[in-house]
């Protein structure tokens, strides 16, 4: 089996692993199709892991956000960029863009966090904080 | 009033500012606790507090006499503060 062949790529902000496309190569870039994120294809091993390129920039964020967003097919309202201060504050004070009205600073708080992930715009009509809304 | 309105908040919190900037805007005197501020054992206590409170640990609280109002909601602080 080459390195290919049902390969998986680790996405570091979700933790979970998505299908590796052929066509991709090592240091491609490619966006992780759970979270949204900008991710540089390396090759460890015989594991595909995607890189954080613009790790902790302002950049990384929005990029991930818009993605997400336009992933989900999610909408944003005023709230937008007064959420993303307090994502970037939270990532200046706690290492990581989590969530900005929990306390908690656990990668499954990382923004999309977990919960949103797993269908909480869908159920509440928007996420926890408010930042991803679903289209009425 | 005799007791002054307590605002429980996180600094990065869009909503706590908000709640923060109509409680200044109404010239309200309150008391604010930045939990995401305080050391680890203070932010215990305060959020077993929180808890207490509101079953649960969503920011803002605010505390006005017995009402406790979760979120920012400006027509029940209207209605808590008499304004």
């Amino acid at each position: 089996m080459t390195v290919h062949e049902q390969a998986r790529v680790y996405c570091p902000v979700c933790q979970a692993k998505f299908r590796f496309d052929p066509s991709w190569k090592e240091g491609d870039i490619v966006i992780c199709p759970i979270c949204g994120q900008r991710l540089k294809l390396k090759l460890s091993g015989q594991e595909w892991i995607g890189d954080r390129p613009e790790k902790g920039t302002e950049k990384e964020i929005r990029d991930r956000v818009d993605e997400y967003a336009r992933l989900k097919g999610y909408i944003f309202n005023d709230m937008k960029e007064e959420l993303l201060e307090g994502l970037l504050a939270k990532n200046k004070r706690s290492g990581d863009f989590y969530c900005p009205c929990r306390m908690e600073h656990v990668p499954e708080f990382m923004c999309p966090c977990k919960p949103t992930r797993g269908g909480d715009v869908e159920r509440n009509g928007k996420c926890y904080c408010g930042l991803y809304w679903k289209k009425t | 009033m005799t007791n002054k309105p307590k605002v429980y908040a996180l600094t990065t919190c869009p909503y706590c500012k908000r709640t923060r900037r109509f409680l200044d805007a109404h010239k309200i005197d309150y008391d604010c606790i930045e939990v995401d501020l305080l050391d680890d054992a203070k932010q215990d206590e305060v959020l077993d507090e929180i808890e207490k409170l509101t079953g649960r640990r969503s920011f803002p609280v605010v505390v006005v006499g017995k009402e406790i109002i979760v979120g920012h909601d400006e027509e029940k602080l209207k209605k808590a503060l008499k304004i």
